[in-house]
């Protein structure tokens, strides 16, 4: 497999259009041909894969994000810290020291830099952890932000490193982002080397689909569609029309089916061989001829890049 | 102001304010301003048209700062790099021309490389980080919702713009009521939606991601003190998990507003772009949503 294309990103605009469950079950296809696999989870709002592989977090890591810490002692009251802080995280009256509003601290380190007495220090707050854990060739990476932070990029960020550290011992990388368009998605999306939108047959998952592709076209990368739930309401005939007049190419589609609700509710991923379930079934079917036209998909843009 | 989150996307945010702004727009008791805060991908407007395409109001949304670099002032120090004036990895080097590169996207506007710069080459200007889109619905009431420009990485700024934009409706005194559909999960616009509300309505499904989702957006809710209460839609759920669920549920205590079936009707609904309670009003979805709206209603009006 090229080095080139190894980093495939799962995303979809729109929450709750099946995200994570192509994410976990096209990293134990992966997984099943012998590769040796990355899952990350870069939904830090609420990571949910490890609960459909039905594994625990472990090793976590702690994510720190600057906090300044008023040193009274040196402190003049002069002010210039909070005159020159964007986010005005730092409120000051008139022969009073100094206060921090953390909750809406940019991070940007300016008031410790500019102190003319040293009076600020570089103190920090963890505001997420990141989870790393092997098993049997599938490795799962998982951020979590602490709810009520702000500051979900940063955790973004923080696995990106990571990933940069321990990328080579891996043949391909999953990533599965958030619901959106925004910073988290775009630093994912941005990381990777194709794109795997996933939506489903409706009106709003057809809006929040054209906006993701748009937010791809920007970032100029590959992408090919799943369309989940494809069999809800005979609905897909007329959105694949409209998939085709706008040139979107379709990697394929997941049928409704009690198997895959199965296999989500109980932690134990479909196309897990260990799982049993009926192969027979239109779900199982639907991710094994999505998994081929995958492969069909990389080698292209392998041959595609050697020219 | 009452707004619905769920931390999990795709559980029926959406579909519960469309279908509860019907009802309210046949209410008398109350008059209502309908936001869509989900500023990345607004949906509501689907289901609540303009009663005419003459009075959409669109207005720019300049609440974004990035940085801009003017060359002719550099006196190649390389300070910005070697002392790293940035946090946010927006700051290179151009070996070449050595003068220093920004990189938009991470670029965060918050004006360390303008404040340190020896020879003030950065300069902080305003960009657009979206619009706000505002109009009189044709069931009555105003709905007012933003978009972000995609690259321009301020949602949560842009929700809080969406909120204070009720004082530009047309005598916005005379309504009581403010119904806001909030973004999936707990972050920046999340907590963006929730600041100042008067309730919270979480919705959620009987799965583990459903519940788990649930868990962390109540912990920012209890953050802010306000009161919420739980709406379980697809409730009878053929899963595995309905027994756990029910007994957390169960042991918390939380107030559960109401119960909406599994009902195909409300796809159906959507793929009509109506309201459940509009397209099929005897649906057991919209029996119960009529039961979870004079729920409220009563809670509300006292």
């Amino acid at each position: 497999m090229s080095d080139n294309s190894k980093i495939i990103c799962i995303t979809g605009g729109k929450g709750g259009t099946g995200k994570t469950l192509v994410a976990v079950n096209l990293a134990i296809m992966f997984k099943n041909e012998g590769k040796n696999v990355l899952l990350i989870d870069g939904d830090v709002d609420n990571p949910n894969t490890y609960l459909l592989l039905g594994r625990k977090l472990e090793n976590n890591k702690p994510v720190y994000f600057f906090k300044p810490k008023i040193i009274e002692e040196f402190c003049y009251k002069c002010g210039l810290c909070a005159e020159n802080c964007a986010t005005h995280a730092l409120l000051h009256v008139k022969d009073a020291y100094p206060i921090p509003i953390l909750t809406v601290c940019s991070g940007c380190k300016l008031c410790y830099k500019i102190c003319p007495q040293k009076a600020i220090e570089e103190d920090f707050k963890i505001i997420g952890w990141t989870y790393y854990s092997t098993d049997n060739n599938l490795s799962l990476m998982v951020g979590e932000l602490v709810p009520s932070e702000a500051r979900s990029a940063a955790i973004i960020e923080n696995l990106l490193e990571r990933l940069d550290d321990i990328i080579n011992k891996f043949d391909i990388i999953i990533l599965d982002t958030a619901p959106g368009a925004h910073c988290d998605v775009e630093l994912l999306i941005n990381k990777s080397d194709l794109i795997i939108p996933v939506t489903e047959p409706t009106k709003f998952g057809k809006l929040d689909l054209f906006r993701i592709i748009e937010l791809i076209k920007l970032l100029e990368k590959d992408y090919r569609v799943i369309i989940n739930r494809s069999s809800l309401l005979g609905f897909r005939e007329l959105f694949l029309k409209e998939l085709d007049e706008n040139k979107i190419n379709i990697l394929g589609d997941i049928p409704l089916d009690d198997d895959i609700v199965l296999s989500y509710c109980q932690g134990m991923p479909l196309m897990d061989e260990k799982n049993d379930f009926n192969r027979e079934n239109e779900g199982y079917k639907s991710f094994q001829n999505i998994f081929r036209n995958l492969l069909e998909w990389l080698n292209n843009k392998e041959v595609s890049i050697e020219n | 102001m009452i707004g619905v989150v769920s931390g999990k996307g795709g559980v029926g945010k959406t579909s519960l304010v469309a279908s509860l702004a019907t009802l309210i727009n046949k209410d008398p008791a109350l008059k209502t301003i309908i936001i869509d805060c989900d500023v990345d991908a607004p949906n509501l407007a689907l289901i609540l048209p303009s009663k005419s395409n003459n009075d959409i109001k669109r207005e720019d949304v300049y609440n974004t700062l990035k940085a801009t670099f003017e060359n002719e002032k550099c006196t190649h120090c390389k300070r910005c790099i070697d002392e790293q004036f940035c946090e946010f990895n927006a700051l290179s080097w151009d070996d070449v021309n050595r003068i220093p590169q920004l990189n938009y996207l991470s670029c965060e506007g918050c004006g360390a490389c303008k404040v340190l710069c020896p020879e003030n080459a950065f300069i902080i200007n305003p960009v657009k980080s979206g619009e706000i889109i505002s109009y009189i619905s044709d069931m009555g009431a105003p709905l007012i919702y933003g978009k972000t420009r995609l690259g321009s990485t301020t949602s949560g700024k842009l929700v809080t713009e969406c909120k204070s934009y009720i004082k530009n409706i047309e005598n916005f005194e005379e309504y009581n009521m403010v119904l806001i559909d909030g973004p999936p999960g707990i972050g920046c616009p999340v907590i963006a939606t929730v600041s100042g509300l008067d309730y919270v309505i979480t919705i959620t499904e009987p799965t583990p991601s459903g519940l788990h989702d649930l868990i962390r957006a109540i912990e920012v809710i209890k953050q802010f003190g306000i009161p919420f209460g739980i709406i379980i839609n697809k409730a009878d759920l053929k899963s595995p998990f309905q027994k756990e669920f029910k007994q957390y549920i169960d042991e918390t205590g939380f107030d559960i507003i109401g119960r909406i079936p599994f009902d195909f009707s409300i796809a159906k609904a959507m793929s009509f772009a109506q309201s459940v309670v509009e397209y099929d009003p005897k649906s057991k979805a919209s029996i119960a949503i009529n039961e979870i709206y004079l729920k409220l209603k009563k809670a509300f009006l006292n």
